[in-house]
């Protein structure tokens, strides 16, 4: 699952709830995946901000601050996976 | 005064003082409770003398309201034409607290205030009845931390705030809603303003954070905003600071900004910026195409620091403190570093008997403390303390994360704290930061350790937001430009090129994020002095000289900027639940340390260091008065009594 965190992109910030059914899947994927994504890209800021009653959201910050956001409603953590995979293209 | 009547009891009863029973009949408002209440009244007048006119207290006077709801309106104290009205001595109890102790009805609720949330007893009272008096048993000053809330607690004038003596009517004053930044702990306060001039600063009530306490240095450091301040733009000129207008200034810091590369453009926050300067300088850097936002704190012995919350803040919720058992802190001192977080502590160790363990330096602490040790060796030891908690807390001083042992700390105490039996929502583990700005800034996505980030990267311009003490140990090389954007300037202005005069907390307000992460929103009082502007609109302003497009031109378009960086800036209030502590001992940074027997160091260690701890504070002509109170008495004999 290697996942390079390089050349445009900047900094990924993923907002989630605590304890919503919604943001499960994000919760189960940072705890699955978090780690794992640091250690390929370590100094790469993922920001986890989580906030109680939030949509799950993931945003990314490219090349002189263009950003792009993606829901991660209801996603399964491979799910959220691949759609951040998706913002590192 | 709180006489009420109960049925079946012929006289009227004490209800402070009485039992609730059951079936117990009380009557508040009947003929005979009101008259006994009445007669209590008038005996507190006969001892009370007529000055309202000139004392600070009217307007805002509990007594005062009490005899204009029921007070007789002639008087039948004949005495005065024999003995005279009873006058008492006034008490000196320092810089900061005015006495006038004839006014005084021995309610006794500074005395018991200073015992018990103070822990100090200075206080107390001597004789009975109506030869009672309140006051120190030897000439003693009272200094403490929290010492400026027996004023707001006592409901006469009897004591009153020194350095706000005649100054306003409380009907005159306006009010807003602000937020301290004189400590990390975001305590609520009212900002007291008249004319555009801030008089005074009162605590606002708030269960969750600061009860209603507030930080002596919260109310009083307020008198620096009127003198030392930056007040037109300046640019340097043959070593000479030059004043001149907003136009020419930005232009330059345009120039500068498209001039460099972007990878040269560094920004360094200081300790009082809000969330919207943050955002803002951020989303700027971002665009001109530079990485290096940095604060001026190190924080780094983990690579999830800024990625994860739980790894800089404190992870428990402010009012369980009370609830905790056994506390163990870490090379810190939060009597002086939170003093409402301090009380706390204190109402932990007084009405839950907990114990207190300190590793690190002999501090002046207002509970019984044990030193377990000096430093990290220690800490194995120190894990014997906290074994049969029930619900133990570690506190870690924000200093100790700066130190080259700062790895092999924070594995201990991880391992410590997930050693501890306790409940899945009590965190143990929690870090004391000391900025305002801290907590606001790394959740913007602002990383810790600007002085190394300076020294490596070698930037040739800098944006400083009001941070200082980085250009105490470093000072800027013959091509580096510095761009100082702050309210007072020290250090940092004074090698800077160009000067952009930003405005204090009571002017712009703004978001801050307290030690928990909890957002709160601060109102602004007065209009910023001279040219001075807010900050984040100077930041808005270099943009558009940059001919950078920030899609944020107003306070509800930046709100909706903050929600999309994080969405806890907005939802005021609210203490986030922690989660994913558990990830951060798998990223701990590689222990680099050889020197783990080094002593902790706490930067305030007594009370006389407290007061002008920072820039701001030491600008205050009343913090240096009750720094100078706190010398002399410890000259004095009855110091230790």
């Amino acid at each position: 699952m290697a996942v390079r965190f390089a050349g445009a992109l900047k900094e990924l910030r993923i907002h989630l709830c605590q304890t919503n059914q919604q943001s499960a899947g994000v919760r189960d994927f940072i705890q699955k995946y978090y780690v794992g994504l640091k250690k390929e890209n370590p100094k790469f800021p993922i920001l986890i901000r989580e906030c109680s009653g939030v949509q799950p959201r993931v945003w990314a910050r490219y090349d002189r601050g263009s950003e792009k956001s993606a829901s991660l409603t209801n996603l399964s953590s491979n799910d959220v996976l691949s759609t951040i995979k998706q913002l590192v293209k | 005064m709180c006489l009420v009547e109960i049925e079946g009891m012929w006289k009227p009863q004490i209800a402070c003082a009485m039992p609730v029973a059951k079936n117990m009949k009380i009557r508040t408002n009947s003929e005979v409770a009101y008259k006994a209440q009445e007669s209590v009244l008038e005996f507190l007048l006969t001892d009370h003398p007529l000055d309202c006119p000139i004392c600070d207290q009217g307007g805002e006077c509990d007594l005062q309201d009490l005899s204009m709801k029921f007070g007789s309106d002639r008087t039948r104290f004949t005495d005065i034409h024999f003995e005279g009205k009873r006058a008492v001595e006034n008490k000196n109890l320092g810089p900061l607290i005015r006495t006038e102790m004839t006014r005084c009805i021995h309610c006794t609720r500074c005395i018991r205030f200073a015992s018990q949330v103070c822990g100090l007893d200075v206080l107390g009272t001597a004789g009975r009845g109506g030869e009672m008096l309140v006051g120190t048993y030897v000439d003693k000053m009272f200094l403490s931390e929290l010492s400026g809330n027996i004023i707001d607690l006592c409901p006469v004038g009897a004591l009153t705030n020194k350095p706000y003596m005649f100054k306003a009517r409380p009907w005159e004053i306006n009010r807003a809603n602000s937020i301290d930044v004189t400590d990390a702990t975001g305590t609520n306060i009212s900002v007291n303003y008249r004319f555009n001039r801030v008089l005074r600063v009162l605590p606002r009530e708030n269960e969750e954070v600061n009860q209603e306490w507030l930080s002596d240095k919260g109310r009083w450091s307020i008198d620096s905003l009127d003198i030392q301040r930056l007040v037109t733009p300046m640019y340097k000129c043959n070593d000479c600071l030059v004043a001149t207008e907003w136009d020419i200034v930005l232009k330059m810091v345009s120039k500068q900004l498209k001039c460099t590369k972007p990878f040269d453009i560094m920004a360094i926050a200081g300790p009082y910026c809000n969330a919207e300067t943050l955002v803002a300088t951020k989303d700027l850097l971002n665009v001109l195409g530079s990485e290096h936002t940095y604060i001026e704190r190190n924080v780094d012995y983990s690579e999830a620091v800024v990625d994860i919350r739980a790894s800089y803040s404190l992870n428990i919720c402010m009012k369980n403190i009370a609830l905790s058992d056994k506390i163990l802190l870490v090379g810190t001192n939060p009597r002086f570093e939170a003093p409402v977080l301090n009380a706390r502590i204190r109402q932990a160790y007084m009405f839950n008997e907990c114990d207190v363990y300190v590793i690190g330096p002999k501090c002046e602490y207002n509970y019984h403390v044990e030193y377990v040790g000096q430093s990290v060796k220690d800490l194995s030891n120190a894990k014997k303390y906290l074994q049969n908690a029930k619900s133990p807390l570690i506190f870690v001083g924000i200093d100790q994360l700066q130190t080259p042992n700062a790895v092999t700390l924070m594995r201990e105490l991880i391992r410590i704290s997930n050693s501890l039996k306790k409940s899945s929502d009590w965190k143990v583990l929690n870090i004391l930061p000391k900025e305002a700005s801290f907590a606001g800034a790394l959740e913007a996505g602002w990383k810790p350790g600007g002085l190394k980030a300076i020294q490596s990267l070698k930037p040739r311009v800098i944006l400083s937001l009001g941070a200082d003490d980085v250009f105490r140990q470093w000072s800027p090389p013959k091509d580096c430009t510095v761009i100082y954007i702050g309210f007072q300037g020290d250090s940092g202005a004074a090698c800077a090129s160009i000067i952009l005069p930003g405005s204090a907390y009571t002017e712009a307000g703004g978001t801050f994020l307290n030690m928990e992460c909890r957002s709160q929103y601060a109102q602004p009082a007065v209009s910023p002095p001279g040219k001075a502007r807010y900050d984040w609109k100077i930041i808005r302003a270099i943009a558009e000289y940059c001919q950078i497009c920030l899609f944020y031109t107003d306070p509800d378009s930046i709100c909706r900027r903050l929600a999309q960086i994080s969405p806890n800036f907005v939802s005021c209030g609210t203490c986030q639940k922690r989660l994913f502590e558990d990830l951060i001992p798998q990223l701990l940074a590689n222990d680099s340390s050889d020197c783990v027997g080094q002593p902790f160091d706490v930067c305030m260690k007594k009370l006389k260091e407290y007061y002008c701890s920072d820039i701001y504070t030491s600008n205050s002509p009343t913090m240096v008065k009750a720094q100078k109170a706190v010398m002399k008495m410890e000259k004095s004999p009855y110091c230790h009594v």
